[in-house]
């Protein structure tokens, strides 16, 4: 590139004010309508979550962690909840365990209903915004009923769970499940067999499984080129109760480009994530034994915890979600806490994967990785 | 010595002083007759300047004129807001008025009382003048609209041509806007706003031609009225579906709105609009919008003719709300296309469709007995 043609170059500021930027910026060189340089900036959304998290005992610290991503509030508990457990050497009651996997499945299937009515809307469609949002307040009612919460639910807490299902619930849950299985053909024939749909995603965004390792991306992303890369199945977690239900991990496979995938490939492979859970879910459903919801003993033990130091994950929507815990001797507040959001590596991806591409289609890119700000500045 | 007759020069003194007097009289009733005269002319000359052109004055200003149009944008946008709404399962407008129906007052009356930000790089009188200038351009055509074999404004024998004349204005407006707003996002969005207009604007012409060759001329009128035996949508369907499209494009709304794309450059040309000269652009857009489905209203579904029973101008008002839901169920059920896509499109398409048209038009003139007297016989 000759700096003749640098000269003609504009600089553009894609937020941190702008509609569809809420929370993040990123500086974009564009040469006549090509994105040439992509410098994604954090800090926008930053709310110091791990140092608040050493000034509240290890019954609150799942409240910090799930206003990080409000969407999948109980996956975002579980990473701290996890450590706790570990470190104070905790059992869950097996009611508790299937109780959790119900409900952080539920809260996937939620918060991929948001991200593809977010990511049509920036697409340009506001009908297909709206439409899976109403299907959404089925689950959001669901929760309410449970917790008392649409979004801050605080359910999990170290040793168990706070709620217990009521019939109303299940109700509820199963009525919102029954509604995303109805509409979920409808779903997917709008999106992928949208003429317009694939013309604005098929081929924009694309890498290979390499390149995204590389990268450090997880989760559907990961997922989308190939790799069944799954904390669910690859480390399954004695306190979640995955290992009852019988299921795959879902992978796309790109004919065009093996080994890699492009936003397209993502949208279907987040409809296979909502299929997955929907089949978890009903599996797990009938299993719920009868017994306590949280071990007895968990107030007292997680009050204060022994000197130690654990790591708490769980495979999240976007990604691998997880959270190393370090305490002192008959500590009441944690030490130190490190949040790994997937997102802070999906959003600098953009730096590698935006250049050589159209700027109307920044924001497809974006979209399709389904970052979220409160992830990557915590 | 002289002797005077002082009797003498009284008398005269004194008749000269009548007929002095009686002069001035003379000269003030003149005056006052004159006014008289004048006022009373003035008077008839109004009296038959209103009265002999009271028909022209109430249709420019009333019926199918100014406040009719304007009310009808209103009413309008209305609909479109609330067959949204139905499309996208929400309510629409409903708190103003029955059914929402005073919303958009309410609407534009927030609109206009709020401040005027002027960025410190616009040029300031363009940017206080150009909306403006956009919202008469849009508005002006709608003189040569035959919504009735009485009530139209005036009727050229080039009207049709006038017209589009009128309207390849509006994208050089949206581009002088773009360009004088002082914003790198303006700048943008007025160029995409000339690039859909170099898109459609020969498909769109192109596309009334066929029409304007059966009907044998370029008048709106005749036009319309050598549809009363049969509807020229069912003699050129493809023409009709060339212009809907290629009229969505030019217009720029939701599967073709690059210009205005909001998750990808804010508003496009009208970021930095703001108070009453946004409430002018967002009304000039919904005018084109009325403007186009009159006009196909004209073309291809007959004008006025219809309903036996019913008056003209409601037939076609009946005509043009269906035309106008063809519009909107367009413009809320595709993705955005990109700019270059939104090019190819109308010129690999649009453009040969419209041209094959043509050419089937001329042949059915030429080999198909009765079809001229079909067509043009009105």
């Amino acid at each position: 590139m000759s700096p003749d043609i640098l000269d003609e170059a504009i600089e553009i500021w894609f937020g941190p004010q702008h509609v569809s930027a809420h929370g993040w910026a990123a500086k974009l060189t564009l040469i006549g309508d090509y994105i040439v340089e992509c410098d994604p900036h954090a800090g926008y959304f930053h709310r110091s979550a791990e140092k608040v998290l050493e000034f509240r005992n290890f019954r609150q610290g799942p409240l910090v962690m799930e206003r990080l991503c409000m969407l999948e509030s109980f996956l975002m508990e579980y990473p701290y909840v996890s450590a706790v457990e570990q470190i104070a050497g905790l059992e869950v009651p097996e009611r508790a365990r299937i109780m959790r996997t119900i409900l952080m499945e539920a809260s996937r299937i939620h918060s991929l209903q948001f991200w593809w009515g977010q990511f049509a809307a920036e697409l340009g469609l506001f009908t297909m915004l709206l439409w899976p949002w109403v299907d959404r307040e089925y689950f959001l009612d669901a929760f309410e009923e449970l917790t008392g919460s649409r979004h801050a639910v605080s359910f999990n807490t170290p040793g168990g769970v706070k709620y217990d299902f009521t019939d109303k619930f299940l109700k509820k849950l199963d009525r919102a499940l029954l509604r995303i299985e109805e509409r979920l053909p409808k779903f997917k024939d709008m999106l992928l067999h949208g003429p317009t749909f694939r013309l604005r995603t098929k081929n924009v965004g694309l890498f290979s499984a390499e390149q995204g390792l590389r990268w450090g991306l997880s989760g559907p992303n990961i997922k989308a080129c190939g790799v069944p890369m799954d904390l669910r199945k690859d480390k399954p977690d004695s306190n979640l109760a995955y290992d009852l239900a019988d299921w795959e991990v879902p992978t796309v496979h790109n004919e065009e480009h093996p080994g890699q995938s492009d936003a397209y490939d993502r949208m279907v492979q987040r409809f296979l994530e909502v299929e997955t859970s929907i089949n978890i879910i009903r599996q797990l459903l009938p299993q719920i034994p009868e017994g306590p919801i949280i071990d007895p003993k968990a107030r007292a033990k997680a009050n204060r915890l022994p000197e130690g130091e654990a790591y708490g994950r769980v495979e999240g929507t976007r990604g691998i979600t997880s959270l190393w815990l370090k305490t002192t001797e008959k500590a009441q507040t944690a030490y130190r806490a490190k949040i790994r959001g997937p997102c802070f590596a999906s959003y600098y991806a953009l730096k590698h994967l935006v250049p050589g591409s159209r700027f109307a289609d920044f924001i497809v890119i974006f979209g399709s990785l389904d970052p979220y700000p409160g992830l990557w500045d915590r | 010595m002289m002797q005077v007759n002082w009797f003498q020069i009284l008398i005269d003194w004194v008749y000269g002083l009548i007929f002095w007097v009686y002069d001035v009289v003379n000269w003030i009733v003149g005056i006052i007759l004159w006014v008289y005269n004048w006022v009373w002319g003035v008077i008839f000359w109004i009296w038959d300047l209103v009265f002999l052109n009271l028909d022209f004055l109430i249709k420019a200003i009333l019926f199918p004129g100014l406040i009719f149009v304007v009310l009808a944008l209103i009413y309008t946008v209305w609909f479109t807001r609330k067959m949204w709404g139905r499309i996208q399962m929400r309510r629409g407008p409903f708190h103003m008025g029955k059914f929402g129906g005073l919303q958009l007052f309410a609407d534009a009356i927030k609109l206009i009382s709020k401040e005027v930000i002027i960025p410190d790089g616009s040029r300031r009188w363009m940017y206080r003048i150009l909306p403006s200038i956009l919202l008469v351009i849009v508005l002006l055509p709608f003189a040569f609209i035959p919504w009735d074999a009485t009530w139209y404004i005036a009727d050229l024998s080039v009207s049709l041509v006038l017209v589009f004349a009128f309207l390849a204005a509006v994208p050089i407006l949206a581009l002088l806007i773009g360009w004088i707003s002082g914003s790198k996002y303006s700048l943008i969005g007025g160029f995409r706003a000339a690039n859909n207009q170099f898109a459609a604007e020969i498909p769109i012409i192109m596309s009334s031609v066929g029409p304007a060759l059966l009907a044998g001329s370029l008048s709106l009128m005749a036009i319309s009225g050598a549809q009363s035996s049969v509807w020229y949508v069912f003699l050129l369907p493809i023409n009709f579906v060339t212009f809907l499209v290629s009229s969505v494009v030019a217009v720029g709304t939701f599967p073709f709105d690059a210009p205005v794309a909001d998750s990808e450059i804010i508003f496009g040309w009208r970021t930095e609009l703001s108070g009453v000269y946004f409430t002018l652009t967002y009304f000039a857009e919904f005018a084109e919008q009325m403007l186009y489905s009159a006009l196909m209203v004209v073309l291809f579904f007959g004008g006025a003719s219809g309903l036996p029973f019913l008056p003209g101008f409601v037939n076609f008002i009946i005509k043009f709300l269906i035309v106008m839901f063809f519009f909107i169920i367009v413009t809320s059920s595709f993705y955005r296309l990109r700019q270059d896509q939104i090019t190819r499109y109308c010129w690999k398409y649009l453009l040969p469709l419209s041209m094959l048209n043509i050419i089937l038009v001329l042949f059915g003139l030429a080999y198909i007995d009765g079809l001229a007297a079909l067509v043009m016989g009105g």
